[in-house]
């Protein structure tokens, strides 16, 4: 906006106007009577103060001139002296940001779940007693599916996205038997799709499972997959799933858990009620005394016989359930696979390494900031109140008495 | 009597120039030395109204210059404003300690210089000059002696003396024009 002043309002500032007429009339740029006698009046003054005694200025010299010739030893104490300061802030700032940073690195990596072992499965039993004893107990969820007839399938999904999958099993509760089963998906080169399927068969067989069904489907000109189904130790999942994890990218991951405690224990009556029932029977054999009572309990003996081998199968059906878990394998091969498991991989897996180190340290620097600051304004605050206390005790020096 | 000396080229320039932007070394405290220790003796002693005092000041403000040399900021005003300001700070820290109140000594050769009648009639105005400026409340004559001795311009005044610059310019303003006033009223009563 352009500022159109009346006319004869043009008027400066008068003592911003004096000022400059003094400053111009001291540095002799102005002339005139008025100049003249400003520059006489600073001549006035100055020659009213009485000179340097010759012997003062000498020894002032002499002093002078022996600080600059000290030894140079002592310069660099005064140069480090004068550098000391922002370079031991400096120092100290960045020992607190790298301890910071350590110490969240060795948190994260401690968070980090390392293909962590399902709770339930690495500790259930391979024989008949099936019975997860993992330490967190739930009661409330106990009690829930000790009620419940239906079983509580719980599920956690996760884009591994080539990264190893993060399986993160549910706590289990004290007392429950659990089936546990889990789905990987692999990315691979259309090429290298057999190889990923030979080497996942591989795994299984080094972790004492089976492959219990695959299908592999490999074309020359087109997508190619392989579908396999595992049959592990409940025990060795996560580490099968570690190993199949190094194989192939991941492309997708889900884990799923299954409560079958009442089945199991369901089974476990069953075969309990039909083992007494035949030593009931044994009993009443034992007692009958006709023809018919004989015949008539044998029959009912043969009856027990088989209900307790069917029964015995079930409890045996149940804890294979709960000892052997499924996974099912799908090696998709396509051009991203391809691009995946070569140099694109590398590339990925860096650039995520990268804004992940990228990120700690943004962290580690707010952290160190949040712990810094606060000190630093303190220590400003002081500083600027000590030297206006200072500055405010020398003025009052010029404070009549 | 002290020589108006114009700033040296051979000293740092402020970071308008682009010659130097470091700290000072020992050749540029050398003639600063030899520039303004006189000037800087001048103000303290008009100050402190006692030789001894003047000098211990005197030193101390080169010494603390001498010291201070690697933190030197030329963009905050030149190595003589910089030395003006520790000498300030000596001595006001002088006045403090001793609480003295500042007199104002005569030139030991003026009084006894008799001449021709110009050298009278200057005799006759320094000594107007004089009262008038030991009439003068000690803190506009503290800026007097910072501003004609130390040559320092406004804005090294004001940050001399932890003001703003328009308030450095005016009180500037009134301790110059009430010095003028009490000269002409010398002058007047002397006449009268």
């Amino acid at each position: 906006m352009r500022v159109i002043s009346f006319p004869g309002g043009d008027s400066a500032d008068p003592q911003s106007t004096w000022v400059l007429e003094l400053e111009a009339a001291l540095n002799g740029e102005s002339e005139g009577p008025a100049a003249e006698s400003w520059r006489e009046l600073r001549e006035d003054v100055r020659a009213l103060a009485p000179p340097m005694t010759p012997a003062f200025e000498q020894r002032l010299a002499e002093r002078l001139a022996e600080r600059d010739a000290r030894p140079s030893r002592h310069r660099r104490l005064d140069r480090a002296r004068a550098l000391v300061r922002p370079r031991a802030l400096a120092a100290m700032a960045s020992v607190v940001v790298a301890g910071a940073l350590v110490a969240l690195v060795v948190g994260l990596g401690e968070q980090r779940p390392q293909h962590p072992v399902p709770q339930l499965a690495s500790q259930a039993p391979s024989g008949a007693e099936r019975v997860n004893a993992a330490p967190q107990a739930h009661a409330s969820a106990g009690a829930a599916g000790q009620t419940s007839s239906a079983a509580t399938p719980t599920e956690v999904k996760a884009n591994a996205q080539g990264l190893a999958p993060a399986v993160s099993a549910p706590a289990g509760a004290t007392g429950r038997v659990q089936q546990l089963a889990a789905s990987v998906g692999l990315s691979a080169s259309p090429g290298n799709v057999q190889n990923v399927s030979d080497g996942v068969a591989r795994v299984a067989a080094g972790d004492e499972g089976y492959v219990q069904q695959s299908h592999v489907q490999v074309q020359q000109h087109g997508p190619s997959e392989a579908n396999l189904t595992l049959k592990v130790p409940s025990a060795r999942l996560a580490a099968v799933l570690a190993a199949i994890a190094r194989l192939a990218p991941v492309s997708s991951e889900s884990q799923s858990l299954q409560d079958i405690t009442n089945a199991y224990e369901a089974a476990h009556q069953r075969l309990a009620d039909a083992r007494a029932e035949r030593r009931a029977l044994l009993r009443a054999l034992a007692a009958a005394t006709t023809e018919g009572q004989i015949d008539s309990l044998r029959e009912r003996l043969t009856q027990a016989r088989n209900a307790i081998t069917q029964d015995q199968a079930a409890v045996q059906s149940v804890s294979q359930r709960a000892s052997t878990a499924e996974i099912e394998v799908t090696v998709l091969g396509n051009a991203a696979g391809k691009a995946a498991a070569s140099e694109g991989l590398t590339l990925h897996r860096g650039l995520h390494d990268a804004l992940r180190v990228l990120t700690v340290a943004l962290i580690a620097i707010l952290i160190a900031a949040a712990a810094l600051v606060p000190v630093a304004l303190v220590i400003a605050a002081l500083a600027i109140a000590r030297r206006t206390w200072r500055r405010y005790q020398r003025e009052r020096a010029l404070d009549p008495a | 009597m002290h020589r108006f000396v114009p700033a040296s080229d051979e000293l740092p320039q402020p970071p308008d120039s682009p010659r130097l932007r470091g700290p000072l070394d020992a050749r540029s405290c050398e003639v600063l030395f030899r520039e303004c220790a006189a000037d800087v003796h001048a103000y303290a002693i008009s100050l402190l109204g006692e030789r001894s005092a003047a000098e211990d000041v005197t030193a101390l403000a080169f010494e603390r210059l001498y010291r201070s040399r690697a933190r030197l900021d030329l963009s905050r005003g030149t190595p003589r404003a910089w030395l003006f300001s520790i000498a300030r700070n000596a001595a006001l820290d002088e006045l403090r300690s001793r609480r003295r109140r500042p007199l104002l000594e005569l030139d030991e050769g003026l009084a006894g210089e008799s001449s021709a009648g110009e050298e009278l009639e200057r005799l006759a105005r320094l000594a107007t000059v004089r009262d008038a400026l030991a009439a003068l409340p000690i803190r506009e004559r503290e800026l007097v002696l910072l501003k004609f001795h130390g040559q320092l311009t406004n804005g090294e005044l004001a940050r001399a003396l932890g003001i703003s610059e328009s308030n450095a310019g005016t009180r500037l303003h009134r301790a110059l024009t009430r010095l003028r006033e009490r000269c002409a009223d010398l002058d007047r009563q002397e006449v009268a």
